[in-house]
């Protein structure tokens, strides 16, 4: 007899102890564990397989186990409290599950962390071929949107709380009278999803005349169609930097792994990642309006209002043609339409040149956001450059077609949509603002929402569905590459959230899906044959299912179809540009709810809690407007208001402005963060609109910087040089400035005794940091670290224990960008742990500067003496009271949500107020290490913690693995390899605190035939202290 | 011949006489008579309104400090740069002023300086309630007050002790022996008045209190004895102190690696600030005390002028240290520590800097001219000048060398808050209500040892050249 796993009636209180884990827990589980177990996978050790690897391979063995048996032979299952103990958890000790993040660019795939059947923190899936094991702000940040008290949590039938029987009921009713499709459409979003594709084909069948539409505010729409004129439909191409010499990134931010992903930056990072002097590096170019991550670590950067992006492509399009002699190319730029261009055309010939003498071995990246015939043009230089088959790969998919939003737009203008799902997204705010979305869905006689928050869209549906996080549902999705990765939960749906694929499983027609039968059904049909049992079980195992990337496709170039698609360019006119960019904080507004994101700096900017017009220093002075003035941006009959900004390296011209920002129908989070941008951008201008209009209105407007001095003031912090002086002068970074001539550094006091085997320690290699605030979120996320809100961090008193410093060098319009992670440099000779009266601060015999908050009493004066400024002081009790109401004291409300007490890592002291706090180098991950080798070595005396065990939080998290932790003084680890490279230094060395953090000089490689070459790489000057920088005859002389 | 260089040395000897400490040939009786009567006369009208309002005043700090208790470091303005700002500038301030009392008890005393006895009395109290209000902000501004007896050596179970290492924990005990021995020699000099009260007293209430607190004081040769000794032994021990208090102090900045605070010229830099701050506080509070009273007989121009000259030598010395600082941040090549001191007087709190060098060294050189050390308005002015001067100078230390440290990624700025600026103000309430209910029930002046500068207390009826009563000629005039 078939027993179906049924839950039991929810209670109102939530109940924090249910878990996937508990599902199988059943008795005779345990004796069929064994049998699911891999041969010999607990005899696993050393070599290849980490105790990391060990732990997540068993625990998702269990936890699959027991799902898998649910999926087929549906055995009896209990659910268990924790108080009662399961048989295999071992109560503090975490398991390890493989999971994927759908995401619009290709899912990321994970390793979720669960204590306790709680998901608290998430890595990066090493075993995946397009992971390293990192991941990136946005999937770090995500685990807090789980446990968001704000989420939407009941099913609301016009605003009137239902079950979920009245939506089956309705959903019923809907697919019932729906013959034939005719009037039924849908909005998604994009992800590759096989099984929502399934499910698609399913309901296609059943109403063929269904409109399924497709909508992302930074989608990559124009891509595919350029993708398709210029190589056929159903490719998708991706470039390979691992094989680029040269690069130029033209409005693209690829290094940001946000918006490209993880694999575009470790290939890019393998060619600009030096470890000797005189070894080869990729050479990057850079034009954009803003300053992106990808722009800092730019070789040469042109800055360019928008409208000049395509004028520029075209210039260089002709250079290379003629370099070349590519007759296609030349016949894609004829047929380009020609629009103004005020550049200098040296850079443009050198940088042609340059890629041109590289052919083959460089590449053209043009943003997602550009129109298709700009990509097209992209495409055609590509090809006349020898990438298609080398630095560009083609791959053959299979997408399901979609509509456009403006397709779905009509339809509804012509009352042609009767039931209107809007599955995710949030059109309503973040629409093209032409087509009018808010008052067409008002229009629309039955809408379904289905959003993780309630929000503008939801204001305008009748049915607002709560959608499952991805952490609480069952799916799958693919990453770019194609390989289908499983998305299972780790815990049930905190709240009544429902996924996607049910809603289109239950309009199928299907019965209720029982835990993942929607995704095994799919499953089955993707595995080929063979065991599929024990394929199934691989497949929840490692996250992914192997062999199912894309296939290699030919690029052949279509230079008929990229010409007519050239042709179709629109040259937008001149004036004032402003430019619509994706918040690195918030992508295109999907995270304005997440306190972690939105407290996050932004790299170039440094604001948090808002995004700002951004304004060239030289625009601004045109202007006559300063930073906080309120400005009224009107283009045409919109316009906006925002708050300026003057940032350094804007292009002048144009105005730069965030996408995602303020939210009018939100969470407390959201809401007051930022200004709207989307009401100015239309379908024929996503990128930019032209001829704007600026307008002071009089307005002041405070903006919470989190760093508010952005020169180096001639201090050599961050240093740099170009790779021919490192070749000449490998130690040019240990003799810098004050360090050429200090005396030897003779210490008062005696070092503490560093007698453990294991001596940990820290490099950043600021050649490959983009400053992405990967680490930043990863640490919040690893180490409970509070969010503060936006006064208090325009008060100076944000929490971060890792911080993205960000300085301008050089001219003050075009300058260069450096970013430079900063923690707790765990000096040997700590100046904070001298000063504390009570110890509270005390040093390791492994060498951490350990901080006992149970023993501080809030002086402050360790964070007075710290060189770094890295302590942080808890001014008010940020983790108990509201944020709004930290001024009222015993009068403020206190406690946190039951939820946001679950997504806290178990293994950190959640602080309270009044004591010091800083990076700890995850110490907790340290002890965990030890414990598990002490537990393995048993009698022997192989207690060493090995050289992979432990990874800190940040450096796990780094898709650049720019930060490297570990034991210095093992020769084989990694940090102590890079420690001997020449290129590293102490900062501040003349204090003679020994930081254990030390830092990899940033090495440039400039064209020197480019203009403004000689500027490259000089972010220090070559003189003492940073002087204004010397001819390069002198440089020898420090 | 010999008559004119008679009469011309006779006329020398006239100009150098000294003139008297005790103006107008007052008696021993009055002088009993008219420190007593304040504090047996009913409380005069201004007395009632000036301790309503310090009172009040004082209330309004205590209201800052339980808010700020309650609800966290976080209501002053505060913040990851600056993580000192008024409250340590306060506390160095106060416990700068408290500096004046002991020197003048305890140095001026070894050093035989006679003028002290008509003001010792009231600069010590002052010293002990400067000390009192100083206290408060380091106790106040920790995270955690619940948790500050970690500060004390008390053994406990996690056999954690205190790191003594930490200028923050000398701090501690410097302060706390300080107030102690100042408390000791304070009350020990006030014995043989007290007594003078207690047998003027007309009721049995002051006769009893008095009583107690002279601990049974008669006056005898024995007591007088060991009074004396006792009072040479707590000078002795008062002396080090007020030079190691501020040095201690100092060593919270000079101890530190941070640019601005990590010097060596600290330590007397900071003893001779709290000297001329203390004085000028002692001064601010003594002229109008003196002109209520009428005390101008016994706290004479002559009194005031030495302090003055006083507050000129210090200052210099401060005005020397400030000059000597820019000179070694020059000399010494550091540019974090040559940035800091640029930083100092052109950088965003320049008007706090100049403030200080106005006040601190151009407002003293008033007092090379005799005019203006005689002028009782100008040097009260002169001393506000100072008061402010030294409240900036601290100020100018911890805030501006701590928002531009290192890496300018982390420089901030400070702004006060409601909060910072009341609990301020609100020890002012604090000091001056202590000090008028001094004034109210203990003799401001010290009358046993202004009778003996007079000079019929002289045992050698002014024909000892030397000039120096020795100290055991006290006991003959003390009723």
């Amino acid at each position: 007899m078939k027993r179906v796993l049924t839950h039991p009636a929810r209670e109102a209180k939530p109940t924090l102890w249910r878990s996937l884990d508990e599902l199988s827990s059943s008795p005779d589980f345990a004796a069929k564990l064994e049998r699911e177990f891999p041969q010999g996978a607990s005899e696993w050790k050393g070599g290849e397989l980490s105790r990391r690897n060990f732990l997540q391979l068993m625990g998702g063995s269990m936890a699959l186990a027991g799902i898998g048996l649910t999926g087929c032979r549906r055995p009896e299952a209990y659910l268990v409290a924790f108080t009662q103990g399961a048989e295999w958890t071992i109560p503090g000790k975490f398991l390890y599950y493989a999971t994927t993040m759908p995401r619009r660019n290709g899912a990321m795939p994970l390793i979720a962390t669960t204590s306790d059947g709680r998901p608290t923190k998430l890595e990066g899936n090493p075993l995946h071929p397009m992971s390293n094991g990192a991941t990136d702000t946005f999937a770090q940040a995500s685990v807090l949107d789980l446990y968001d008290p704000n989420r939407a949590k009941t099913i609301k039938a016009e605003g009137v709380k239902t079950d979920a029987a009245a939506l089956g009921a309705k959903l019923d009713e809907i697919a019932a009278a729906a013959r034939g499709g005719a009037g039924l459409a849908f909005l998604v979003e994009r992800v590759d999803s096989p099984t929502r594709d399934r499910l698609l084909g399913q309901l296609r069948e059943k109403f063929p005349n269904l409109l399924w539409a497709e909508y992302e505010p930074l989608g990559t729409s124009e891509t595919a169609a350029a993708t398709a004129a210029c190589f056929g439909g159903g490719i998708n191409i991706r470039p390979d930097f691992s094989r680029a010499d040269k690069v130029l990134a033209v409005d693209s931010d690829f290094l940001n792994a946000s918006f490209s992903g993880l694999d575009q930056v470790r290939g890019f990072m393998a060619r600009r990642r030096i470890s000797e002097p005189g070894q080869a590096m990729n050479r990057l170019y850079v034009a954009e309006t803003h300053y992106s991550s990808t722009g800092g670590l730019a070789d040469h950067r042109l800055r360019l209002k928008p409208s000049e992006i395509a004028p520029l492509l075209r210039a260089l399009g002709a250079q290379v043609a003629a370099l070349t002699g590519h007759g296609d190319l030349a016949a894609v730029v004829a047929a380009f339409p020609e629009s103004p261009l005020a550049t200098d055309p040296q850079w443009i010939a050198e940088c042609a040149k340059d890629l041109a003498a590289s052919a083959g071995k460089s590449v053209i990246v043009v943003g997602d956001q550009q129109p298709a015939a700009v990509q097209a043009l992209g495409l055609a230089i590509n090809q006349a450059l020898g990438a298609p088959g080398q630095t560009l790969r083609g791959m053959r998919t299979e997408a399901p077609p979609a509509a456009t939003i403006g397709e779905l737009a009509a339809a509804m203008q012509a009352g042609r949509v009767q039931n209107l799902f809007i599955l995710g997204g949030n059109p309503v705010y973040n629409a093209p603002a032409d087509l009018r979305f808010g008052e067409l869905l008002s229009g629309v006689p039955v809408s379904v929402r289905l959003g993780f928050y309630e929000d503008e869209t939801s204001a305008v549906c009748q049915w607002h569905v709560p959608q499952a996080h991805y952490l609480e549902s069952w799916g799958d999705a693919r990453s770019a590459d194609g390989t289908i990765g499983a998305v299972q939960p780790m815990i049930l749906p905190l709240w009544d959230g429902v996924a996607e694929v049910e809603i289109l499983n239950r309009l199928a027609g299907n019965e209720e899906p029982i835990g993942p039968q929607l995704v095994r059904e799919t499953f089955a049909r993707m595995a080929g044959g063979g065991d599929l049992e024990a394929k199934w079980t691989e497949f929840l195992r490692q996250g992914f299912l192997p062999d199912t990337a894309w296939p290699e496709a030919p690029l052949a170039f279509k230079a008929g179809a990229a010409a007519a698609l050239a042709a179709q360019y629109e040259p937008a006119g001149g004036g004032l540009d402003i430019e619509f960019m994706p918040s690195s904080t918030l992508d295109d507004g999907r995270y304005a709810n997440n306190g972690w994101l939105q407290e996050t700096p932004d790299f170039a900017t440094k604001i948090t809690w808002d995004n700002a017009a951004l304004i060239s220093p030289a625009t601004a002075e045109v202007l006559g407007v300063a930073s906080g003035d309120l400005v009224q941006l009107s283009a045409g009959d919109r316009s906006i208001e925002a708050a300026a900004l003057i940032a350094p390296g804007q292009a002048d011209g144009a105005v730069s402005i965030a996408l995602g920002y303020g939210r009018e129908k939100a969470t407390p989070v959201a809401e007051k963060a930022g200004f709207n941008a989307y009401p100015l951008r239309t379908t024929r201008g996503m990128t930019h609109v032209s001829n704007a209009v600026l307008k002071r209105t009089g307005g002041e407007y405070k903006f919470a910087e989190a760093q508010t001095h952005q020169s180096m003031e001639g201090r050599d912090l961050v240093r740099e040089a170009t790779a021919e002086r490192y070749a000449a002068e490998p130690t040019f970074a240990r003799t810098m400035g004050m360090d050429g001539h200090i005396p030897p550094n003779i210490s008062l006091f005696t070092h503490p005794p560093f007698t453990s085997p294991e001596q940990w320690g820290m490099t950043v290699d600021l050649s490959t940091c983009m400053g992405c605030n990967a680490c930043v979120v990863a640490c919040q996320a690893e180490n409970n670290v509070p969010i503060v809100g936006k006064d208090q961090v325009s008060r100076g008193r944000n929490m971060a224990w890792i911080r993205m410093d960000r300085y301008f060098a050089g001219d003050e319009n075009d300058p260069e960008m450096l970013s430079q992670a900063i923690m707790c440099q765990h000096c040997e000779n700590a100046p904070c742990e001298t000063v504390c009266p009570v110890n509270a601060t005390v040093h390791s015999e492994d060498g951490l500067n350990l901080m006992a908050y149970n023993r501080c009493i809030g002086t402050r004066y360790c964070a007075n003496n710290c060189p770094w400024k890295v302590r942080r002081f808890n001014f008010f009790d940020y983790n108990q009271r509201p944020l709004d109401q930290l001024y009222l004291g015993p009068f403020a409300k206190k406690g946190m949500a039951d939820s946001l007490q679950m997504s806290k890592n178990p293994n950190v002291t959640v602080r309270m107020r009044g004591v010091m706090e800083k990076c700890t180098y995850c110490i907790q991950r340290i002890e965990e290490a030890r414990i598990t080798q002490t537990v393995r070595a048993g009698a022997s005396d192989k207690l060493l913690v090995p050289f992979p065990a432990v990874k800190s939080a940040c450096q796990q998290a780094c898709p650049s693995e720019s930060i490297v932790f570990g034991n210095i003084k093992d020769p084989k680890s990694r940090v102590a390899e890079l420690k001997t490279e020449p290129r590293n230094y102490e900062m501040l060395k003349y204090l003679n605190v020994s930081p254990r953090t030390t830092y990899l000089a940033r090495i440039k490689n400039p064209n020197m035939a480019m203009p403004g070459a000689e500027k490259v790489g000089r972010a220090n000057g070559y003189g003492h202290h940073g002087e204004e920088a010397a001819p390069a005859t002198e440089a020898q002389g420090t | 011949m010999a008559d004119a260089i008679m009469q011309s040395r006779e006329a020398a000897a006239e100009r150098l006489k000294r003139a008297p400490l005790v103006t107008n040939n007052r008696s021993m009786s009055w002088i009993t008579n008219h420190v007593a009567s304040c504090t047996e006369k009913p409380a005069p009208t201004w007395w009632w309104i000036a301790f309503t309002l310090s009172s009040s005043l004082a209330l309004v700090s205590v209201f800052c400090i339980g808010y700020l208790i309650s609800t966290g470091v976080g209501v002053w303005g505060l913040n990851h740069p600056v993580g000192w700002a008024w409250d340590i500038t306060n506390f160095v301030f106060w416990i700068g002023i408290g500096h004046a009392g002991t020197l003048i008890s305890a140095i001026l005393f070894l050093t035989r300086q006679k003028w002290r006895t008509s003001i010792n009395r009231a600069a010590e109290a002052m010293t002990l309630f400067a000390v009192v209000c100083a206290g408060i902000f380091p106790a106040v501004h920790v995270g955690r007050i619940w948790m500050v007896w970690f500060l004390a050596p008390v053994p406990n179970s996690n056999a954690i002790w205190q790191n003594f290492r930490s200028p923050l924990l000398w701090d501690v005990f410097a302060v706390s022996t300080y107030f102690t021995v100042s408390v000791l020699f304070w009350y020990t000099g006030l014995i043989p008045d007290l007594a003078t009260l207690r047998d003027r007293a007309t009721n049995k209430f002051r006769k009893f209190f008095y009583g107690i607190g002279a601990l049974g004081w008669r006056g005898g040769n024995r007591q007088w004895k060991h009074y004396e000794m006792a009072y040479l032994i707590l000078a002795g021990l008062s002396t080090p102190l007020v030079l190691s208090v501020h040095s201690v102090v100092s060593f919270d900045f000079a101890t530190s690696v941070i640019p601005g605070w990590h010097t060596t010229i600290f330590p007397p830099y900071f003893v001779a600030g709290a000297i001329f701050g203390g004085f000028a506080m002692v001064l601010t509070i003594m002229l109008p005390a003196r002109a209520i009273f009428g005390l101008h007989d016994m706290i004479t121009d002559d009194h005031v002028d030495k302090m003055c000259k006083i507050i000129l030598l210090t200052g210099s010395i401060v005005g020397y240290a400030y000059a000597m600082e820019f000179f070694i941040a020059w000399y010494g090549g550091n540019m974090y520590e040559q940035y800091a001191f640029i930083n100092r007087a052109t950088g965003p709190y320049w008007w706090a800097y100049w403030t200080m060098i106005f006040c601190n060294v151009v407002a003293p050189q008033l007092f090379w001219f005799r005019f203006f050390r005689r002028h009782v308005l100008s040097v009260f002015i002169v001393c506000m000048f100072v008061n402010t001067g030294m409240w900036f100078e601290r100020f100018v230390i911890i805030v501006t060398s701590l928002h531009r440290d290192f890496l300018p990624s982390s420089w901030n700025m400070f702004y006060p808050t409601w909060v910072d600026i009341w609990t301020f103000v609100g020890t002012f309430g604090i000091f001056f209500a202590l000090f008028l209910l001094f004034i109210r029930w203990l003799p401001m002046i010290c009358i046993f040892e202004v009778k003996a500068v007079l000079p019929e207390a002289d045992p050698h009826h002014g024909h000892d050249d030397q000039a120096h009563a020795p100290v055991g000629a006290l006991k003959e005039v003390a009723h």
